[in-house]
């Protein structure tokens, strides 16, 4: 037999001292209520009017109480003196009472709230920076510690930290930086041809691609591959209490975490930008051979001399620095996430945010530092 | 809800003829036949590697078995008709050895979630339930706020068998429900099983390695060993069995403990 659905009779004793007799019947059921909410919702707003004191309830035709027939019920009850229940009914009704009676706790306006939201941003930030200067001082210890004790060096992280960074970052960071070569050289090519400059394609692309956007490409694409990747790692291991872990066992967090990624990623950088350089200015050649004529011959002749090989080192040096930038603020982040899967996806997010615009200022550092270099 | 099971079966799970398969086809289970009835508590025990926790997830609806046919209440979960088998999904609570809370979601998120994801009812309801809940697995108001990172172990438990219980099952399923509390802990919440089971009357299938959880909540036990179900009776039944996994089982010191302790 199906359990029939919740019900309701309401009948009126003009005559007696509790005129009002509610029955409820059925199954009061989150599925049983589903079809007759209307219907009851109607009766429940109609016996709301009445006083308390002049109704009684009979609940023990309920056949089946879930939790929300019993939040209904439990509504419809409050304050009801005469209630018939069966007992089995009592408890899941006297527990979603209790749990209707918790006050909600409603966050009070604060004038101040303003004042303290900066404050707690400043502290914040605080923190972020006195962390960042620890873990930047316990690199430098451990360099020192490894300087000292040379087999002490996590070799096997450090390599697979260049194949990671490095070797499997070639492929993108290649594509991307001939397919910048293909349109810097277009767009020049165009302005140039107008002025009969042609030739002057290969100073602009030149030196823009090697000095600046070659470390730059790379190091964004590292930002949001092998960085993000980092945190992540690190973040997990957070969360698995793996970095725990190796604190438990005496092994340094940072020369066995930290260090091999920073260097893996300070050294790979500067190859990947190298390997960046080359296939956009193989980009650039492209276009400047069907675009203004230039033969790929007349190209690479008049490469040397319009970028001075200074430049070439200028960008191998920021890429060097850019890497240990990436690396450094991915790893502070990944360390600093909570057990948690939300803090994780910020970690990770503002590690990446945070690396970009740390290559950003670093770069504008260098471009004023060097100004009359190159 | 006390609506019959369909197909007009007094049973919540029915495993027929199941063929279970992990990795590269090697098979863990074969031809294996279990039926668990409405308002009893079933444990499944077997040796490690006997694929336990597999058939759990098979059960769960979580893994497809290989052949065989798995029904709960009375729905295979590779039916096509979708609600259905939502409906199906609806009426079990799954209690997961380490909680499986949300780990960025406060406590009372967490048992607010299920009641939410379902639908039709208004805050203020669920409001009323989630603390009803909290209240039946001994915890106050106040622990709503606290996120699932500042729990003890106890409290974890405690939160997943609430949110568990949220759309008041019918089945609840436990996988190793003390593990990793202290025996204190353990009695008092095996105590607390058995009283919301008293008052909600679902059934319950339960995999455990504790015996003493196994003596107090049982009312049949399922032994699983040699790719099958070997046997499948009240505890008494089973304990006399001429097995050898079950007598290392139920015959060793800590089965003869829990015994007399029982």
């Amino acid at each position: 037999m199906p359990n029939p659905d919740a019900a309701l009779e309401i009948q009126t004793l003009a005559h007696e001292q509790v005129p009002i007799r509610v029955r409820a019947s059925g199954g009061w059921t989150f599925g049983g209520l589903k079809e007759r909410r209307l219907d009851l919702a109607r009766k429940l707003a109609q016996l709301a009017t009445q006083p308390v004191e002049r109704v009684s309830w009979d609940l023990t035709a309920v056949t089946e109480l879930d939790d929300a027939g019993a939040v209904w019920l439990a509504h419809a009850l409050r304050g009801t003196q005469r209630v018939e229940v069966s007992p089995r009914h009592r408890e899941i009704l006297n527990q979603v009472s209790q749990g209707m009676l918790v006050p909600i706790e409603r966050e009070r306006f604060d004038p101040l709230a303003g004042v303290v939201w900066t404050g707690e941003a400043a502290a914040h930030a605080a923190v972020h920076l006195r962390d960042a200067v620890i873990l930047l001082g316990q690199l430098a210890l451990d360099v020192a510690g490894i300087i000292r004790r040379p087999r002490e060096f996590p070799l096997r992280e450090f390599s697979a930290g260049i194949f990671r960074a490095g070797v499997t970052a070639l492929p993108v960071t290649m594509l991307v930086g001939f397919l910048v070569g293909i349109v810097l050289t277009y767009l020049s090519a165009l302005q140039l041809k107008r002025y009969g400059a042609d030739l002057l394609v290969i100073n602009i692309v030149g030196v823009g691609v090697v000095r600046e956007l070659g470390p730059m490409l790379a190091s964004i694409i590292s930002a949001g591959r092998s960085g993000s990747a980092i945190t992540a790692q690190l973040g997990v291991m957070r969360v698995t209490e793996e970095v725990e872990a190796l604190s438990v066992m005496g092994i340094s967090v940072t020369t066995r975490l930290v260090l091999p990624r920073v260097l893996a990623l300070a050294l790979a950088l500067p190859l990947v930008t190298f390997c960046t350089d080359i296939a956009a200015l193989a980009g650039a050649m492209l276009v400047s051979h069907f675009t203004l004529g230039i033969t790929p011959g007349a190209f690479l002749q008049a490469l040397p001399q319009a970028v001075e090989v200074v430049n070439f080192w200028i960008g191998i040096e920021k890429s060097c620095a850019f890497g240990f930038a990436v690396a450094f603020v991915a790893c502070h982040y990944g360390l600093r996430v909570l057990p948690n899967t939300d803090s994780l996806a910020v970690g990770v997010t503002r590690s990446v945010v945070a690396a970009i615009t740390c290559v950003i200022i670093l770069d504008a550092v260098f471009a004023i530092m060097l100004r009359n270099v190159g | 809800m006390d609506a019959p099971v369909p197909g007009g079966e007094d049973h919540v799970i029915e495993i027929d003829d199941l063929v279970n398969t992990v990795g590269s086809g090697v098979i863990l289970h074969r031809d294996l036949q279990l039926k668990v009835r409405r308002d009893e508590v079933m444990s499944l025990v077997g040796g490690s590697g006997s694929g336990k926790t597999q058939l759990l997830r098979v059960i769960l609806g979580l893994k497809r078995p290989a052949a065989g046919v798995v029904r709960v209440f009375g729905v295979s979960w590779q039916d096509p008709n979708a609600k259905k088998v939502r409906d199906a999904r609806r009426r079990m609570g799954m209690l997961f050895q380490n909680g499986a809370l949300y780990s960025a979601l406060t406590v009372y998120e967490n048992i607010a979630f299920p009641l939410r994801e379902r639908g039709g009812m208004r805050e203020e309801e669920i409001r009323a339930i989630v603390n009803a809940k909290l209240a039946q697995v001994e915890l106050e108001p106040r622990h709503g706020k606290l996120l699932p990172a500042n729990l003890s172990g106890g409290m974890v438990k405690r939160v997943s068998l609430a949110r568990a219980l949220a759309l008041s099952p019918d089945l609840l399923i436990l996988d190793e429900p003390t593990a990793g509390l202290d025996p204190d802990r353990s009695e008092g919440f095996v105590r607390l099983i058995k009283g919301l089971r008293e008052d909600h009357r679902f059934a319950v299938v339960m995999v455990t390695h504790d015996l003493d959880t196994l003596f107090e909540l049982t009312d049949r036990v399922a032994v699983l060993a040699d790719q099958h179900i070997i046997a499948c009776d009240t505890l008494a039944t089973v304990r006399g069995l001429n097995h050898k996994f079950v007598q290392n089982f139920f015959g060793g010191d800590r089965g003869r403990r829990a015994l007399e302790h029982g």
